[in-house]
């Protein structure tokens, strides 16, 4: 997709940051599947890295913004169940984001055990599937929903403030 | 309708109700059952079929009106609201659509198992009535676009189509007696083609732009080709219907041109979609809709080495079978399988209050169970129809039913889940 709106543009560019980090992780759980993979294999170390700093900062950054600027925009207009719903998504996404990028920092240190790799397993399994829906979501009905909300001069505002943010 | 439940546009509401495109889709996958039932009885009739009423047109119906026709209207209800970012005025339409769709399908397949014209008559009716609802509504949608305008133009194509399509319908069953009527065996292919190429086929390549890099997450596309694609189809079903209609054969090769050119156009859109895919996994559903991509090459060269006069046995029914099992079949159960769970997950509710996982909203082992069965079956049918083998369609039917039964036990354990969730209105 691609959206006239600058502010539609910048979340549409970290949903394919974020892909890109969730993809990773996934290739790495398809890889290894049962058996803990090895934490020194520059790949492996690559995607823990990526997974234990980029998704929690990019979510809570993403969804904050979102969050307060954009539903309660979208609410004021009288749309008030998109933020309701996308609100919800985020509060299974946000504690899922923060328990893998813990765990990831933690195998960085000291590799993964069976036990800790299992955990790592379903908790990082159930955030790919959750995160891979919400961008879907959003992709499809929020950001358009953007190019109708924003004139020009509040995408302006608001996307220098998301841009200066990062 | 719950909080949740209005996503995509809460005070717009361009979340249909879930009552809606579900009540099609759960439809639409016990007349697929159905459709594979009544092709197992009349499997000695299949190979050699050309038209006329019995159990086979009996099957075709149920398969087009039955379940192609009742996924698309379900699809297409709750998409281009979504797509057009412009609400339907209101739900009601949809609910009569479906309540004329379901009588009138049964009714009419019915009659043409048992040459009963009165059902036939009267099934006709009802399926055009609730037809005209769905051309009016969604044209009413589409006048409204704002966006995607080549997706739109996408669905002007196939009411269009739709409409001429019925028209002929409704005019072979009533057997009006005009001079342009005299061709009739010309008339039903060009009945045929216009619902099959026309209406499913413009609604799959105008929908597929803005679904499949939805899918797999994948880069965005010009506008240019998307429009290529819809005008060489537009022509290829101009000139094609043109040609059979005034019996002039010699413009059908331009149809056929246009129609690989539109072809062409649109796979290409599809294969660089899946390269700038940032998805690697794309999982059973993508196995489905990339085979029916092949299937839709293998129609286009079928017709072609038939008009080039290759002696082909029984291909016409092979023709057919491979247009409506082969690409048109699989390529819904491919995209029912994706957007029967997404949509659920916007009506169910999940444990704790959080929003459900995807995966706990489907259902693995019987689409698996489906994919198999379904690709021997059409294989099996397929070299039944050329080697003229009674058995093979038999064995290949009797899959199709075990195949059709996986994926309508899915779509009933879909809808069921969101029958759990809130309540919708």
């Amino acid at each position: 997709m691609s959206f006239t709106r600058r502010t539609a543009q910048l979340l549409h560019e970290d949903h394919q940051q974020t892909i890109i980090v969730i993809e990773a992780l996934d290739q790495l759980i398809a890889r290894a599947r049962k058996k803990a993979p090895d934490t020194n294999d520059p790949i492996v170390r690559k995607t823990l890295e990526n997974a234990s700093g980029a998704i929690e900062e990019e979510i809570s950054q993403h969804f904050a913004f979102e969050e307060n600027q954009l539903f309660t925009r979208l609410e004021e207009m009288g749309d008030v169940s998109i933020g309701e719903h996308l609100r919800g998504e985020h509060r299974a996404l946000l504690p899922l984001g923060q328990a893998v990028g813990t765990m990831a920092r933690t195998a960085l240190a000291n590799g993964f055990t069976d036990e800790s790799w299992a955990t790592f397993l379903n908790t990082s399994g159930e955030l790919i599937e959750r995160m891979f829906a919400h961008i879907q979501k959003e992709e499809m009905a929020l950001l358009p929903a953007l190019e109708d909300l924003l004139d020009a001069e509040t995408d302006i505002e608001l996307s220098t403030a998301y841009a200066d943010s990062h | 309708m719950s909080m949740a439940g209005r996503f995509l546009g809460g005070a717009q509401d361009r979340l249909l109700p879930a009552a809606i495109p579900f009540r099609f889709f759960v439809t639409a996958a016990v007349f697929h059952l159905l459709a594979w039932m009544v092709l197992l009885l009349a499997a000695d009739e299949v190979a050699g079929f050309r038209g006329g009423t019995g159990p086979v047109l009996a099957a075709i119906h149920l398969l087009t009106l039955g379940t192609l026709a009742m996924t698309a209207i379900g699809a297409s209800l709750q998409l281009f609201p979504v797509v057009t970012r412009r609400a339907l005025t209101r739900n009601w339409p949809g609910h009569f659509s479906y309540a004329l769709m379901l009588p009138g399908v049964a009714l009419l397949s019915w009659g043409m198992a048992l040459h009963q014209t009165t059902a036939m008559q009267l099934g006709a009716g009802l399926t055009c009535c609730g037809l005209l609802v769905f051309v009016a509504l969604t044209a009413n949608n589409l006048r409204r676009a704002s966006s995607i305008p080549v997706v739109a133009a996408h669905g002007w194509l196939a009411l269009a189509t739709l409409f001429v399509a019925a028209l002929l319908g409704v005019l072979m069953i009533w057997g009006i007696e005009l001079n342009i009527l005299s061709n009739r065996s010309g008339l039903a292919i060009t009945h045929l083609t216009l619902a099959s190429y026309g209406f499913m086929g413009s609604l799959i390549l105008g929908l597929s732009l803005v679904l499949i890099p939805m899918f797999v997450l994948s880069r965005s596309l010009p506008p240019n080709p998307g429009w290529a694609q819809l005008g060489l189809t537009a022509l290829a079903l101009l000139v094609f219907s043109i040609s059979f209609v005034s019996e002039f054969p010699g413009l059908i090769w331009l149809a056929l041109i246009a129609g690989f050119g539109g072809t062409g156009f649109y796979l290409w859109q599809m294969a660089k979609i899946l390269r700038s895919s940032m998805r690697k996994r794309l999982g059973l559903p993508f196995v489905l809709m990339r085979a029916s991509w092949g299937f839709l090459i293998l129609t286009l060269l079928l017709v072609t080495a038939y008009l080039a006069g290759l002696a082909i046995p029984n291909a016409v029914s092979l023709i057919g079978f491979v247009l409506l099992a082969g690409w048109l079949l699989t390529f819904l159960c491919g995209v029912l399988q994706r957007i029967m769970p997404f949509l659920a997950s916007m009506h169910a509710a999940g444990k704790s209050g959080l929003p459900p996982l995807l995966s706990d909203l489907t259902a693995e082992g019987p689409l698996m169970l489906h994919a198999v069965c379904h690709f021997s079956a059409v294989t099996l049918c397929g070299i039944g129809i050329v080697a003229d083998q009674s058995l093979l369609i038999r064995i290949g039917s009797a899959l199709g039913v075990v195949g059709a039964a996986g994926f309508a036990t899915f779509a009933i354990i879909v809808a069921l889940k969101v029958r759990q969730g809130p309540r919708t209105s």
